[in-house]
């Protein structure tokens, strides 16, 4: 991750504002950044969305495949995910620099998604065994000023709301193969339930207290970050220590319990805002990159 | 906890903006005239003024030059800095002040500790690491400009020097009002220094006047919650005022202190609130000019 | 996916015949008695067989062995670092690479570092850096490399341990012992170090693997898999951690034994 200095004298003051519960820029201890959604921002995919999290921009494209299903699994269709670090993000990103972030941010990706009930993947099957959907997710961060899994997760999420999978009819053709048919009308498509789908809360731990949504100042103050994904039940799917410290079992145990909580309500909001956005159809004025 | 989602929304431009005339984007031809001595940001292309850099124009006397409108720092004598430590070398400090190049701090342009006037030994070269080491912020004058534009600072005041507890906040060169002074103890209860170059620096007053330390001792005590809040709000009125690309000097960063009272801290990045703050402030600076 | 193209491999439409012979029980009965005769729901960890300085050309190494798992550790270093960044000024950087053997699953692998390798050098990395004092090798470069030679469950956790061991083998010099565990939740009931049959039929459930330093009591590693509420996520790890002193005794014993059959004889006068 991009990574910013930050003199001692500035380090004592972050840890003591954190200590008092009063952040640099006036947020409390699990307090957001002003967020923006928007969906439906690239006309080529099957589903898009586009993330500003106070100055880091996560855009997410999803294309929507027919392949073959998974050997072991053949009435399941599946995910991949990708993810690019662009060099327009930071210099840092030039050529292969980007390459290790974009590896460790899609391995967490397929463990987060690697549960049963995040996505229904049945609904992704046309015909067992032969072909099913495969979404490929990707994630483009244009702007990086911290907090790169949370923005990632809310991305796509909206993205997979407003993904619409074309209708598929099978038919048998004359040899006795399977023949595809997609509909014609560009309205009849499905849609995927998310409702399931976690949202990912880092959770940086800055002296003896732990921060959500870690501005790079504060991240290059903190030793140790847990990143816990939580559903909208409160059900975690994949927790993991990241950075370079250690965690006392009774930090782990209570940034696990702030990061439930914190995850639980993010999912609220987020569904409200996306249902409100997709009511307002036609009427809505698309802002896109030019905001 | 807050999370506070919403839909993006454009933006509306700022007014009248397509009346400027003076206002020009490279290859514009700026004057024909043979009469004028070109400036920064133009070249000479068959007898024609070319601008080439997208900025204003300015014109004294018989110069003309165009100054862009976003542009890294470009130092001159006097000017007051804020910079970075990011290299230790031999004799000096590589520092970072969002110029072309890296400036440099010289062993010999620093107060030693103690105030003594002597020439600088080898064991002094030894110890730099332990005075300002990579990573440090601190405040400093520029002393000269070299031939291929790097800037020589010095802190030979004790005004300047190694800073200690506070915010800094990086903002564009061409907002920062050129003054007389730029160290100011706002009433407020938090004093600011502003770099030309950009970067500004917030910390809370210090209680009582330091001995001869000149900068080398930094309290690592607790700043008070009042003051930490007071610091909160000010950066927050500087960002909202560079947003709306507004020049910073103390009297509008006070003005928009005040205005922003009424909000919490933390609300005051919000959009709107940003908005109806500058406004505020603009309407003020209005009524105190007239 | 990266393609090996220095070896010639079979046809591309390949698989297993695993897939073709009757599958065993998908899932294993996820109550009563283990296939091993372990018990759930309790931090039953495998016997644990370890040996140092197997490796003479490396400057530390140690074999494991838990139960079928087998897996080797090397360390080469400290030793000076060819790039000279600011970072490395200060202290030492520590290099972690984990390869899973392709005949270590009963389903062939790939000599090309995959994801999953990646995925698991990195957590072992972030394992092994709270515990190791870089500090004291400025400009210096420490090479961790696993090799899983059989994969028999839990493979991450006895890395973790085993790479511990080698570390202390090569006379770095570190804060303590970094012991792992992992577990695998499955429906109301858990078990502790679980074999590979046990990880894949996890069920619903999913696994947790922490990193621990039993005398400083700091996590320094954790990872799970898998849906699961947030009471069965700290319960679990509370498991882990109990397995990880269990397995402490163990540890240190063979550390010093190593050190014994190292050391010069005792001088006669």
């Amino acid at each position: 991750m991009a990574t910013v200095q930050v003199s001692e004298a500035e380090k004592v003051y972050i840890l003591h504002g954190i200590r008092d519960d009063l952040r640099v820029d006036g947020r409390g201890c699990e307090d957001y950044r002003h967020m923006e959604i928007e969906t439906d921002v690239v006309s080529n995919t099957d589903g898009s969305a586009k993330v500003t999290l106070g100055h880091t921009a996560v855009l997410v494209g999803i294309k929507a495949e027919i392949g073959k299903p998974r050997p072991m699994v053949p009435n399941e269709g599946y995910l991949e995910f990708f993810v690019d670090c662009s060099a327009n993000a930071t210099p840092e990103f030039e050529g292969r620099g980007g390459e290790e972030l974009g590896t460790e941010l899609s391995n967490t990706l397929y463990r987060v998604f690697n549960n049963k009930h995040s996505l229904d993947l049945r609904s992704l099957c046309i015909s067992p065994g032969e072909h099913c959907w495969v979404l490929y997710v990707d994630v483009l961060l244009l702007q990086c000023d911290g907090n790169l899994y949370d923005a990632m997760s809310v991305a796509i999420k909206a993205a997979l709301f407003n993904t619409k999978i074309p209708r598929v009819n099978i038919s048998s053709d004359d040899e006795g193969g399977k023949e595809i048919e997609l509909s014609d009308d560009p309205f009849d498509c499905m849609r995927l339930d998310v409702e399931n789908v976690p949202c990912i809360v880092t959770l940086c731990k800055v002296g003896h207290r732990h921060v959500v949504d870690a501005t790079l100042q504060e991240k290059a103050c903190s030793v140790a970050s847990l990143l816990i994904s939580v559903t909208h039940k409160g059900a975690v799917t994949c927790a993991r220590k990241v950075g370079g410290g250690s965690l006392d079992p009774e930090s782990v145990f209570e940034m696990t319990e702030a990061g439930k909580r914190v995850g639980k309500a993010l999912h609220a909001p987020l569904m409200a805002l996306l249902r409100q956005e997709e009511s307002l159809g036609m009427k809505r004025h698309k802002v896109g990159f030019l905001g | 906890m807050a999370v506070d989602m919403r839909l993006p929304t454009v933006k509306s431009p700022p007014v009248s903006v397509l009346d400027r005339k003076d206002l020009v984007v490279p290859g514009d031809v700026i004057t024909s005239d043979t009469g004028f001595m070109r400036g920064h940001g133009t070249y000479v292309d068959e007898d024609k003024l070319t601008a080439s850099v997208a900025g204003k124009v300015q014109r004294v006397d018989k110069l003309i030059c165009v100054r862009p409108l976003k542009t890294r720092f470009n130092g001159e004598v006097g000017d007051v800095v804020v910079g970075r430590i990011t290299e230790v070398q031999q004799k000096r400090w590589k520092v970072e002040t969002n110029s072309r190049l890296d400036s440099v701090l010289l062993l010999s342009s620093v107060n030693l500790p103690g105030g003594e006037l002597r020439r600088r030994s080898a064991e002094d070269e030894l110890t730099m690491r332990e005075y300002l080491h990579e990573g440090d912020l601190i405040s400093a004058e520029v002393q000269s400009v070299f031939s291929d534009g790097a800037l020589s600072l010095h802190t030979r005041s004790l005004k300047y020097g190694k800073l200690g507890q506070g915010v800094l906040v990086q903002l564009s060169p061409s907002l920062i009002k050129r003054q007389k002074t730029h160290f100011h103890n706002l009433p407020c209860g938090a004093s600011i220094i502003l770099g030309n170059n950009g970067f500004v620096w917030l910390y809370p007053t210090p209680g009582q006047q330091e001995e001869e330390a000149g900068g080398f001792y930094t309290s690592l005590e607790p700043v008070s919650l009042s003051d930490r809040e007071v610091i909160s709000r000010l950066r927050n009125c500087l960002l909202a005022l560079a947003a709306h690309k507004m020049l910073l000097y103390d009297t509008s960063v006070l003005y928009c202190y005040e205005s922003s009272l009424q909000h919490q801290v933390k609300d005051v990045l919000k959009p709107e609130v940003m908005e109806e703050i500058v406004m505020l402030t603009q309407q003020k600076l209005l009524e105190q000019e007239s | 996916m990266p393609t090996d193209t220095k070896r010639v491999r079979g046809p591309e439409v390949s698989q297993s015949p695993v897939l073709f012979g009757c599958r065993p029980a998908a899932v294993l009965p996820s109550h009563g008695p283990r296939a091993d005769g372990r018990q759930r729901d309790q931090a039953d960890v495998r016997p644990v067989f370890v040996r140092c300085g197997l490796v003479s050309q490396a400057n530390g190494s140690a074999y494991m062995e838990a139960g079928s798992t087998k897996l080797m550790c090397c360390v080469y270093g400290p030793r000076e670092t060819e790039r000279k960044d600011e970072t490395d000024m200060k202290c030492g950087r520590l290099t972690t690479d984990m390869r899973l053997a392709p005949f270590s699953c009963p389903v062939r692998g790939s000599w090309i570092q995959g994801t999953q390798d990646k995925d698991l050098s990195l957590m072992l990395y972030e394992s092994l850096q709270p515990a190791v004092c870089l500090q004291k090798y400025p400009r210096s470069q420490i090479e961790v490399s696993v090799m899983v030679l059989e994969n028999s469950g839990s493979v991450l956790a006895h890395a973790v341990t085993c790479a511990s061991l080698a570390l202390a083998d090569a006379g770095i010099e570190m804060y303590d012992l970094v012991l792992g565990c992992s577990l695998c939740q499955d429906a109301g009931s858990y078990v502790v170090d679980p074999t590979y049959a046990e990880e894949t039929s996890c069920g619903s459930g999913g696994g947790l693997t922490v990193a621990f330093l039993p005398s400083l009591n700091q996590i320094s590693g954790l990872q799970s898999d898998g849906e699961m509420s947030e009471e069965t996520l700290t319960a679990g790890v509370r498991t882990c951690i109990e397995g990880c002193y269990k397995l402490y005794p163990v540890i240190q014993q063979a550390l010093i034994q190593a050190l014994r059959r190292a050391a010069p004889p005792p001088s006669e006068s």
